[in-house]
């Protein structure tokens, strides 16, 4: 192919150009909606701009940052991230190792519940937000039902309960993000040579034995990557929380995802929250350095 | 032989089991659109009564219809033009080699990478400015970068699969470097075209975040906020709810399923957006 062999000739100017035209409107569409955009919040983040007070942003240094550390609120919300990413990720890897297991065989049923075991991850935030919702309603809600029956639930739902609302989103957040770590995960343990078991039967392996000393040292790093995967999922984590409690009660599901919509939307300061998104951006910077590291390492 | 069946057949129990169980929530919202009311309210557990009242009731309503309509025409759009960006895109990262093709392959990675809630703020702003609040216009061109990476990144992956000596030998006999392409790569990678294509409608088709910064009018509404809006906190039932519910799911559900092979691979080639 003549774009592919050395240049022994100067080549014409369509040729040349051809590859970055073809590729042009890719570039204008990601320059548009990420690079403009993130350039864009860095700029807004170091504006005075307070819809109320300043309708036209000023220049205001770093005084969202100044801002920003002293926002008891804000820290609160910041906190309760780290408790809604891990624990998404915790229940994701509870729920999926399991399921996993039980799938990575060869029969019909396997196979089909391989791929509607998807379902969660599939469906649309909005539908399943209303749909849980729905579940836990203190008045229609079949779950909310069995757990007043067993106790955890007293008559009004468990949503409206400051102590119990952001765990039973967590659990939610973690049951849709689950599949995603199936997947990967059968993919690992279909990877795994059978005859690895067949030699640690023959020495006499237990199930347990196998389990621990084959499967678990050989899926540990598709663990560990898609975890952090989904965890950089979680930690930007809008629709759930916004969809079944929009940050209550008493801000008890207000995680920075939302805390930022409400810092526009809500208290019209969309400086400020370009600098939340600004020191979210940071977060993800560290944890995809950190991911960069753990997919060498593998 | 008989041991290995057995255990087979009891693994399967339990997988049954346990797939019922997670998928029971989602079970339920499908029952409890068919129930009526009174009977999603007091009714138990196993629906006795079927209805398709609630159907019925949201598509009675203008608001649910032009939310219908309008989800429809972003999420068309959003599906076509991401085909026509991404084979073009896709095609001159797989064929060429060039100055500062690796980069640019890793930007349009980057983009799939940013979480919205990061560039939410700059790019409402950048919106209200261009004075395209409450368009359609502007969801649609949002929603692009929803399934463009994970497009440009699949086809790209199909491309380097055909061989190279099928366009040459048509270059040879006169035609093109694009025509090549079209008369040769892209009939072969079809099926991947209109995966990409598919997947970028269904990821427009559910989108929240966008749709609700950027859209408060009723008659640009898409279906996520309208079904916000059958949420009425006086007067709202949940059968309607759970009805409107189905309607944002079934196309995703049944789209999933019938591409479900080519989506499985883009979404472990790095595709997360979920």
């Amino acid at each position: 192919m003549s774009t592919q062999s050395p240049e022994t000739y100067p080549r014409p100017f369509g040729e040349v150009a051809l590859p970055y035209a073809l590729i042009a409107p890719a570039i204008v569409v990601a320059l548009a909606i990420a690079v403009i955009p993130l350039i864009y919040a860095l700029y807004l983040s170091f504006q005075d701009w307070y819809l109320l007070r300043n309708p036209q942003p000023v220049w205001g240094g770093l005084v969202n940052y100044q801002a920003l550390l002293g926002d008891a609120g804000l820290w609160r919300a910041f906190w309760r991230t780290w408790v809604w990413t891990i624990g998404t990720v915790v229940v994701e890897v509870a729920l999926a190792l399991p399921l996993a297991l039980l799938l990575n065989r060869d029969t019909p049923m396997a196979k089909a519940a391989s791929a509607l075991i998807l379902l969660p991850w599939v469906m649309p935030f909005i539908v399943l937000g209303y749909g849980w919702r729905f579940l836990l309603d203190s008045e229609a809600g079949p779950i909310h039902a069995l757990l007043e029956a067993v106790g955890i639930a007293g008559n009004s739902s468990i949503l409206n309960d400051p102590n119990m609302a952001l765990a039973v989103i967590i659990f939610i957040s973690g049951w849709k993000g689950m599949p995603f770590m199936v997947l990967a995960l059968l993919a690992a343990l279909k990877s795994i040579p059978a005859e690895l078991y067949e030699a640690a039967e023959m020495d006499g392996a237990s199930h347990w034995q196998r389990f621990v000393t084959i499967t678990l040292p050989s899926i540990q790093n598709t663990m560990l990557v898609i975890g952090l995967v989904l965890g950089i999922l979680a930690f930007y984590s809008f629709d759930l929380p916004w969809i079944m409690t929009r940050g209550g009660p008493q801000d008890a599901t207000t995680i920075l995802g939302i805390s930022m919509y409400k810092a526009v939307f809500t208290d019209l300061r969309p400086s400020y929250a370009a600098a939340i998104s600004v020191v979210m951006l940071l977060v993800l910077a560290v944890a995809s350095f950190l991911s960069l590291k753990l997919r060498r390492r593998q | 032989m008989t041991d290995n069946r057995l255990r087979d057949g009891l693994l399967d129990a339990v997988t049954l089991v346990a797939l019922i169980l997670v998928l029971l929530p989602i079970i339920w919202v499908f029952i409890a659109s068919i129930r009526p009311d009174a009977d999603i309210m007091t009714g138990g557990l196993i629906p006795t009564r079927f209805t398709v009242e609630h159907f019925l009731a949201i598509f009675a309503r203008s608001d649910f219809l032009v939310a219908l309509r309008n989800s429809l025409i972003v999420g068309v759009v959003v599906s076509i033009c991401t085909v026509l960006i991404a084979v073009p895109a896709s095609y001159s990262l797989s064929r060429f080699t060039y100055l500062g093709r690796d980069f640019m392959g890793f930007l349009i990675l980057a983009t799939q990478m940013l979480p919205a809630v990061a560039v939410l703020v700059p790019i409402v702003v950048l919106i209200r400015s261009l004075g395209l609040t409450n368009t359609l216009t502007a969801l649609t061109f949002t929603h692009l970068a929803l399934g463009l990476p994970i497009a440009v990144w699949m086809l790209k992956g199909y491309i380097d699969a055909v061989p190279r000596e099928l366009e040459e030998a048509s270059i040879i006999d006169g035609s093109t470097q694009l025509g090549a392409m079209f008369r040769i790569t892209l009939p072969l990678i079809r099926p991947a075209v209109i995966a990409v294509g598919t997947f970028a409608f269904v990821l427009s088709w559910g989108e929240f975040l966008l749709a609700l910064a950027l859209i408060s009018k009723t008659e640009v509404k898409t279906l996520p906020l309208a079904l916000q809006t059958l949420f009425d906190p006086y007067s709202f039932s949940w059968g309607e709810v759970m009805a409107g519910g189905v309607v944002i799911a079934v196309p995703t559900v049944v789209l999933f399923l019938l591409f479900r092979n080519q989506l499985v691979g883009g979404l472990t080639a790095g595709g997360i957006k979920g």
